[in-house]
């Protein structure tokens, strides 16, 4: 993990640069995630790439303080009053939100990545389709356990599209099959219920014979209640997203394998898309607006590889 | 007659509180009602007021008798009560409190309260009580006396016609008392009928038409005229004579014990006070409210800082503003608020008699409950505490027992300075004997005693000698021979000790 | 008085149980009931922390953060500097008492209202936690082990975790400071009535610190506890609402938020009802997101019934 040695001095100076931003005649594109985590890391290491190849530009990569609609609607309001040329958003809660989104993509040019918000006026979507990434997550489950099975998923936000799409996709997959998914269980993103969701299922329910972890953290607790357990081996994961825990999990074998997205990319191609839509460059984009990134299939027999790029993108 | 209560009685579980009332009420007359505390006083006002029906008898209200009043038909007919605990509200103005509920508005369904006009209402309603503050004052920019003329006010804004005052100067200062005394005859002056319920029964023989003594719930006897005197009424009210609760010492005092030398306190930073206190003796310290007493007494018992200056203890200095310190040395502080300072009125009278003396009580830092049991009996019977057990919360006492246990609570550590600041207010004759007692016997055995006090009857009748203050400094100094209330009066508002001197001579010749 | 209120929560507790075992009878199951346990220790020792202060008439609403920054700082010191365990659980306890030490100082030697005080702190510390990580989430690398912590934190004997035993020690050696002792009673009179405690001699701003300060130190156990059971902290996230949970706890355990009321088993009692509760939701499948609303009408309905009887017992 890295660590801050920032002083003071320098986060006031950066402050300071941060606020003549508008000044300067450099446009400044903005990436705001919907709260932090080390997913959107990735994409910062993106975005960092693109900054190199985008010299003209000014590439922030924004946090809101809180992972909640209308912490980061303000954020945004206020990056549009500071003149930013465009935004690329994650947001909480693309559903309900389709007015404000509304009102942001009729200021500036308005992306949106990792959860779309396809009634908006956004001008395209670039990142994964969680269905397609669900199916993938169906695809491990039928390879893995052809006899069938009986799996219980975990999720941060059982409500967020994100999740629900990509329920529906792992559900759309394995239908018709031996395998099914009797529930999700969700958390509100706090890592202690997590792991108890785990826990609590894997008493209540001594017939499951495999686990999903839709969100990140979600397969690191399987992995440590399992290993807790003793139940390593005996019970199917299926995991999403590179947490170290889960890539630790594939390697060794005890879990069947995890579906990544490419965050990296989505910041590095998200950049680059804005600035050419900027520059009046429309051919990047599709018909249906929807620029995807595809996501991956990582088992024991690439996990070393994709470790290696990850390694190298952060640590880069 | 106005009111009349015909043979009422009125009993809780079965245990009277009244036995056979009758009592009247005309108008345009101020009647006393004194009695201590448990006599049926308060009980009776509820059925005034409609909150509790009698038991059994009549009230006869303007001619019309019925069993009993609500609250409703107590407020149509005009009966107002002005409490010892205002029932006022300092966040808002004068005018608000007077007016609450029942603001004049404007503004149709907007509701607006119509400011100007509750200024124009309030206002000649303050000019007939002499207030001297406007009707948009803030409450709580005002005294204690203030705020009751509000009360009062409020209750002639909705047209009274008997007010009753329950302990109405137990707060207020000699001049405040005579102002409000005044206010009382002026309204008798114009029709309406008052009820002043006090213990203070100097201002009842002042003031009193006529006087209704209540004893164990029974009204043992009406006085009128020149009947109305203390003493007469303290013999009926105890059942017995009290001339002799005020005590002499036993024998002369002894060493100094307390110094208080060039001490300035936060209240009056440029007036350094210096005094001595024997063992053996009670100091009384007189003056106005305000005057700096309670600062001084705080100061001592190490509550605040003093400024500058030195407090010795039989001539060992007490390190400064600290409690624990100023109580290693002896020295203890009976305050003047019981409820908010001197007791935790939730807690035990056990564990109120523990908390000072926790360090004795304890070993290895747990408290040995065996020894918090003895000492709480052991103070309980030598004050003569009447609790149904120890392990009563002190809520539930009378107010002269909650003071014994304030007291109590210093005993076990055989204080040498105890100060007590206004020993006895709220509380009834015969427990303001017992402490009498309790403070003579404490001098008696060797300890200095100051108490601050603004009862002129009993600074004169406890004290052995009198300190007055005026504007944060000691004013003078008045022996046994020299105390009469016109002699601490003037020197509590600043007349010198000379003028006094000048004045007892142009008396004489 | 205060028994007679525990014993009623027991009986709540008692009825729950019965009723979740009634209708899934693998509530009983050993290992649910070791999983519930460990939660209850996990829980009960910052909701003994949170009791202090309440009791001393405050309220500390910057458990939740604490955990959060005292969690990432453990994790990262461990697993990135390699300082052993027990000096590194040692600087959190030291850095724990620190904390309380300046709450403590902030309320009663300045006169802060501790609701103020501690939303700051509320609000600093997840802010540094957020910092130190740059948002990051702290977590040990995949198959880290650290077998005496890891033994002591998240070990059982023979099925009973050894949060669980940790809780009960602490909540033993602190019933006796705070029913016992000559500084609990201190704390009882100086939260019911400030002022009159002072005139008893009680050197209340001294008494009032060290509520916080045991506040703190208890916090910091939780907090490495809490560590140590989810294995990665997100700073953004870990411990969120904790400090209510705490409050929830000491509530329905018969603390005054008035102050100077409450009793170590009745906070006990609480948290185990709490825990019931969360465990109650999994294993009857109610849904996820119904979780807050199960604990917050158990909660109401014990403090009405609880006033109700109070009342009766009142009447004449």
């Amino acid at each position: 993990m890295k660590r801050n040695r920032t002083s003071p001095l320098a986060i006031v100076a950066l402050l300071a640069s941060t606020l003549a931003a508008p000044a300067q005649d450099k446009k400044a594109l903005v990436f705001v995630v919907n709260g932090a985590s080390d997913f959107w890391k990735l994409a910062e290491a993106g975005v960092k790439k693109a900054q190199e190849e985008l010299p003209n530009y000014d590439l922030q990569f924004k946090y809101p303080e809180q992972a909640a609609a209308a912490v980061q609607q303000r954020l945004m309001d206020d990056l549009v009053a500071a003149g930013v040329a465009a935004i690329m958003v994650s947001a909480v809660d693309p559903k309900s939100s389709t007015e404000a989104l509304n009102r942001i993509g009729g200021q500036v040019p308005l992306f949106t990545t990792d959860s779309d918000a396809p009634d908006t006026n956004r001008v395209a979507y670039i990142g994964s389709s969680n269905t397609d990434a669900g199916m993938q997550a169906g695809e491990i489950a039928l390879k893995a356990m052809p006899d069938g099975g009986k799996c219980i998923g975990f999720v941060g936000l059982p409500g967020a599209d994100n999740a629900r799409e990509r329920i529906d996709g792992m559900k759309a997959k394995i239908a018709g099959s031996n395998v099914e998914l009797i529930d999700v269980r969700g958390d509100d993103i706090d890592m202690t219920r997590a792991k108890r969701n785990v826990e609590d299922a894997l008493a209540a329910n001594p017939d499951i014979n495999c686990m999903v972890g839709f969100y990140s953290y979600n397969p690191p607790r399987i992995y440590e209640v399992l290993k807790e357990a003793g139940k390593l081996g005996q019970i199917t994961v299926i995991a999403f997203d590179e947490d170290p825990i889960t890539l630790g999990g594939v390697r060794e074998g005890s879990i069947a394998g995890t579906v990544v997205q490419q965050p990296y990319e989505w910041g590095y191609q998200g950049m680059k898309l804005m600035a050419a839509v900027l520059e009046g460059d429309m051919s990047m984009i599709p018909e249906n607006k929807l620029v995807i990134v595809p996501t991956a299939i990582i088992d024991q027999s690439n996990v070393d590889a994709f470790e290696a790029e990850l390694k190298q993108r952060i640590g880069g | 007659m106005f009111l009349k209560f015909e043979s009422v009685s009125k009993a809780y579980h079965g245990i009277p509180a009244l036995q056979g009332i009758d009592l009247d009420v005309a108008r345009a007359e101020v009647l006393g009602l004194v009695g201590e505390n448990g006599a049926g006083k308060s009980t009776l006002m509820k059925i005034l007021g409609g909150v509790i029906q009698p038991d059994s008898g009549h009230v006869t209200l303007e001619g019309v008798s019925s069993n009993g009043l609500t609250i409703r038909q107590s407020q149509a007919a005009g009966i107002a009560f002005v409490h010892q605990e205002l029932n006022l509200f300092d966040n808002l103005t004068v005018a608000a409190n007077i007016l609450l509920h029942r603001e004049p508005l404007r503004g149709g369904f907007l509701r607006l309260v119509d400011e100007p006009a509750m200024a124009r209402l309030a206002a000649p309603l303050l000019a007939r009580l002499g207030a001297e503050f406007p009707a948009d004052r803030s409450l709580s920019s005002l005294s204690l006396a203030e705020r009751q003329l509000v009360e009062i006010a409020k209750a002639l804004s909705m047209q009274a016609r008997l007010i009753i005052l329950d302990e109405p100067t137990s707060s207020l200062t000699a001049t405040e008392t005579e102002r409000l005394l005044g206010i009382v005859r002026a309204l008798r002056q114009d029709g309406v009928a008052v009820i002043l319920i006090t213990h203070r029964l100097a201002e009842v023989q002042a003031v009193a038409d006529r006087v209704a003594v209540l004893r164990d719930g029974r009204k043992i006897t009406e006085l009128t005229g020149p009947q109305i005197r203390p003493d007469v009424m303290t013999r009926h009210m105890v059942g017995r004579d009290l001339a002799q609760i005020y005590r002499r010492p036993a024998r002369p005092p002894a060493d100094t014990l307390l110094e208080v030398d060039q001490v300035r306190t936060f209240r009056y930073p440029t007036q350094p006070i210096t005094l001595t206190v024997r063992a053996g003796e009670i100091v009384g310290l007189a003056g106005l409210i305000g005057s700096g007493r309670s600062e001084l007494a705080g100061t001592i018992f190490g509550l605040d800082r003093p400024l500058s200056g030195q407090i010795r203890v039989a001539g060992d200095p007490v390190p400064p503003g600290d409690p624990r310190a100023a109580m290693t040395a002896g020295v203890c502080l009976v305050p003047e608020d019981r409820k908010a300072c001197g007791l935790i009125v939730d807690f035990s009278i056990t564990d109120n008699f523990a908390l000072p003396n926790l360090p004795a009580l304890c070993r290895l830092g747990l408290v040995q409950r065996a020894k918090t049991t003895t000492l709480a009996q052991e103070q309980g019977s030598a004050l003569d505490l009447r609790a149904a057990g120890m392990g009563q919360p002190v809520r539930s006492l009378s107010g002269g027992n909650q003071q014994k246990v304030v007291i109590g609570k210093w005993l076990a550590r055989a204080p040498r300075v105890l100060i007590f600041d206004e020993p006895t207010r709220g509380v009834d004759v015969g427990a303001k004997g017992e402490i009498y007692g309790h403070m003579r016997r404490l001098a008696d055995a060797g300890a200095a005693v100051l108490m601050v006090s603004s009862d002129m009857e009993e600074v004169i009748g406890v004290s052995d000698r009198v300190l007055v203050m005026h504007e944060g400094r000691i004013a003078g100094e008045l022996t046994r021979d020299d105390l009469s209330e016109q002699s601490i009066l003037s020197l509590a508002v600043g007349r010198g000790q000379d003028d006094l001197h000048k004045e007892k001579k142009r008396h004489i010749a | 008085m205060t028994n007679r209120k525990n014993l009623g929560l027991l009986l709540l507790i008692l009825a729950v149980g019965a009723t979740v075992a009634l209708i899934n009878p693998r509530f009983l199951a050993p290992v649910n009931l070791s999983n519930t346990a460990n939660l209850v220790g996990l829980f009960g020792i910052f909701a003994v922390a949170q009791a202090f202060v309440i009791i001393s008439g405050g309220i500390e609403l910057s458990a939740g953060s604490v955990i959060a920054l005292l969690g990432v700082l453990f994790v990262d010191l461990i697993a990135t500097e390699t300082l052993s365990p027990l000096v590194c659980f040692l600087a959190m306890l030291a850095m724990g008492a620190v904390i309380g030490f300046i709450h403590g100082w902030l309320v009663a030697r300045l006169g802060l209202q501790p609701f103020v005080v501690t939303l700051c702190g509320l609000l600093i510390y997840r802010g540094l936690a957020r910092y130190y990580t740059e948002d990051a989430t702290a977590g040990f690398p995949f198959g880290a082990s650290f077998p005496t912590l890891e033994w002591i934190t998240t070990g059982r004997i023979l099925g009973v975790p050894n949060s669980l035993t940790a809780f009960v020690v602490l909540a033993l050696i602190m019933g006796v400071v705070l029913h016992r002792s000559a500084y609990g009673r201190y704390l009882f009179a100086t939260g019911r009535n400030e002022e009159a405690a002072r005139y008893s001699g009680v050197p209340t701003a001294r008494i009032l610190i060290a509520a916080y300060v045991i506040s703190g130190v208890l916090t910091a156990i939780a907090a490495v506890y809490f560590a140590m059971y989810t294995r990665s902290i997100s700073p953004s996230s870990h411990g969120n609402f904790y400090e209510l949970y705490a409050i929830a706890a000491a509530v329905l355990g018969g603390c005054s938020l008035r102050g100077g009321e409450g009793s170590i088993v009745g906070v006990a009692l609480g948290v185990v009802l709490l825990q019931v509760l969360q465990n109650l939701v999994n294993l009857l499948g109610i849904p996820s997101s119904l979780n807050f609303a199960v604990m917050g009408s158990v909660i109401l309905a014990g403090v009405l019934a609880d006033n109700h009887f109070l009342r009766r017992r009142d009447r004449p």
